[in-house]
């Protein structure tokens, strides 16, 4: 008796574990092979699915012949991820994109013993060998968004659903503080952080939490600011700015723009490099190489006055051509 | 002042109706001596599948039905595990999490309408929205209490019933006995196997109610781990209770009260670092739980049912 519900159980954790890491396999031509590891899930409206997104357009220009996708979702913890990471490159994959910057170390473990294959990882900088390190610089867009809100709100308090106090939220935080002070110094900027990346729950709470306190105009980052663009939606009268990747279709009538990655580029330049043997680089997402991207939402871009998209466009030009530099915290 | 009251008691309820929700299901199952550690995923699972039902069939109880029937199922799972197999219950827990946490967000990606890519994600659904009631709800203090959700109405009934049922009725000193002493039970002719299946998929049943409370009431629609660990909170909410249904309300409130007061220091601008106030809820859990702890054990009164975790074999002494 005993004996056979340990096997139930080791089939429940089978189906688990296949339910969670079962990759999407395609065409079996030679080529290309790029794994996905993603710490969360192809759907989350924001880091992920963006990634995902790339590769997908990626494969679609290069054709599924000449190019296979592999992915795993929900691996946030690095040790799970170095025990898939190391599987994909023990079955022949080339290229080994581990999106986060969490995946940093484990890569520096495992690439030394697979030479042949490339890895990625990001939001980082050290590259070396068969490393490559992508860098959005979200401070840049945010810069942009920051004017957006600082010369259109009119309660002059912008509230910020931020996921946890360090990098990339830091970074982008950063950036549209000093966008909002460039145009508007009266505005306060409220930034306030949820201690979770995926608490949807809680960025919705913290957003009421913002629209109470008088906020009309809202931004954040990570996958849980879906709750944040709901809780906006229901509430009405107030703006969300998006970053990540374009959130209007969750709600077409308060996201009046984004900061686009287009990390399509990323991906390709990663393939180019690895085909031609090249060692891992350092990649930079910028407005200037075109990695980066801030998008109207053509339903709201009425309502944004011209001196509003002139500033816009004159600050964009100067971050392009380097006279304007977003201030990044010291560390 | 009293406005600011009155919102954070608005927001604390809202917030806490799910914890209640499964904090009164895993205290039914706690109490007939089962632990049952799978609330995580029988949560997540049924947030999905309430969500996708009322997104296809725009019934609301339709919704509500399947994330009971889903909650039960996973919960019958486990009491079939340890009940009748007699697996270790910490295991089959986990394992029900496991499961559950990872084939609600394969079903959040395959659900879906096609012109969606099969996602459920960003999609828009029936949704229960706060029924006021005239007058009582424009109280100050007090008014939010009247202006709420019909899930969060139907807790008003369900918790007084809950208490009372496992504390004034044969029925339920049967449930107590068999949590704290399964032998004795069984000799006074209680079904011990029976009670623990019933209780064990009630609790699973309530337990998914919580889950729908989030993606139809709460945070209307489907998001990839929409319940935010909330499943584990309610593991610590049901020692915070000493396994008493009426102060299950208690705990929601508190830990999710603190929450909603720290959200709205952040907002007003505080110079507090985020990171002290994130972990309040938290701490204030860990320092009322240790509090209460050591007070019934002074007072020689602890709440665990005594037998909570093993397994009952009629044959073996």
């Amino acid at each position: 008796m005993k004996r056979w519900s340990w096997i139930l159980i080791v089939v429940l954790l089978l189906t688990t574990v296949l339910t969670a890491c079962g990759g999407k396999q395609e065409a079996q031509t030679e080529k290309i092979r790029l794994a996905l590891i993603l710490p969360s899930t192809i759907d989350d409206m924001a880091w992920s699915q963006s990634m995902y997104e790339g590769v997908m357009a990626v494969q679609k220009e290069m054709g599924e012949d000449k190019m296979e996708v592999a992915v795993s979702e929900r691996l946030g913890n690095p040790v799970d991820a170095g025990a898939a990471i190391r599987q994909y490159a023990d079955q022949g994959y080339n290229i080994i994109i581990a999106h986060g910057s969490q995946y940093q170390n484990v890569l520096e473990e495992i690439a030394p013993d697979y030479p042949d294959v490339s890895f990625a990882y990001g939001t980082g900088y050290e590259a070396h060998d068969n490393i490559f390190a992508y860098d959005p610089q979200a401070q840049e867009g945010a810069y942009l968004q920051g004017i957006i809100a600082g010369m259109m709100t009119k309660s002059n308090i912008i509230g910020v659903v931020g996921p946890v106090e360090a990098g990339d939220a830091i970074k982008y935080n950063y950036g549209f503080q000093q966008g909002v002070e460039a145009v508007n110094p009266d505005a306060e900027v409220r930034i306030a952080y949820t201690g979770s990346f995926g608490d949807i729950a809680k960025a919705a709470e913290l957003a009421k939490a913002h629209m109470d306190a008088g906020a009309d105009f809202l931004t954040g980052t990570a996958q849980q600011v879906v709750g944040a663009i709901n809780a906006a939606k229901e509430h009405g009268g107030v703006y969300w700015l998006s970053n990540d990747m374009d959130q209007s279709s969750l709600a077409p009538e308060t996201v009046i723009s984004a900061q686009v990655y287009h990390w399509e580029k990323v991906v390709q330049q990663i393939i180019d490099a690895h085909q031609k043997g090249e060692t891992g680089k350092h990649i930079v997402l910028s407005f200037a190489n075109g990695a980066l991207e801030l998008k109207y939402n053509p339903q709201l871009e009425s309502q944004i006055p011209q001196e509003v998209k002139d500033a816009v466009e004159q600050a964009k030009q100067q971050i392009i051509d380097g006279t304007l530099t977003v201030k990044l915290p010291e560390n | 002042m009293i406005d600011l009251i009155t919102s954070l008691l608005a927001i604390t309820m809202r917030a806490g109706a799910s914890l209640v929700y499964a904090t009164v299901g895993e205290i039914y199952t706690e109490r007939s001596g089962i632990l049952n550690l799978g609330l995580e995923g029988m949560m997540l699972m049924g947030a999905v599948s309430s969500f996708a039902v009322a997104y296809y069939t725009g019934s609301l109880v339709l919704a509500v039905l399947m994330a009971m029937l889903v909650g039960g199922l996973l919960a019958l799972t486990h009491a079939f595990l340890t009940v009748t197999m007699r697996a270790n219950q910490v295991v089959s827990g986990l394992s029900i999490t496991l499961f559950g946490s990872g084939l609600a967000s394969f079903l959040g990606q395959r659900l879906g309408p096609a012109e969606n890519s099969h996602y459920l994600v960003g999609l828009v659904g029936p949704k229960f929205t706060p029924i006021a009631v005239p007058g009582l709800s424009q109280l100050p203090l007090v008014g939010p209490i009247f202006n709420q959700d019909p899930l969060t109405y139907i807790l008003y009934l369900l918790v007084p019933a809950a208490w009372f049922y496992l504390y004034k009725t044969r029925a339920g000193l049967e449930l107590r006995a068999v949590g704290e002493n399964p032998r004795t039970a069984d000799a006074m002719g209680v079904d011990v196997v029976k009670v623990r299946y019933l209780y064990t998929t009630i609790g699973g049943m309530l337990t998914g109610l919580g889950g729908a409370h989030l993606s139809l009431a709460y945070t209307p629609g489907w998001s990839e781990n929409i319940t935010g660990g909330r499943g584990w909170i309610v593991i610590a909410l049901v020692i915070f209770a000493m396994w008493n249904p009426a102060r299950a309300v208690l705990g929601a409130l508190l830990f999710g009260g603190i929450n909603a007061v720290q959200f709205r220091l952040q907002a007003a601008g505080t110079n507090i670092p985020a990171a002290y106030l994130n972990m309040l809820p938290y701490l204030t859990t860990i320092v009322v739980l240790v509090a209460m702890t050591w007070w019934e054990a002074l007072s020689k009164r602890i709440g665990a049912p005594a037998a909570l975790g093993k397994p009952y074999m009629r044959e073996e002494k």
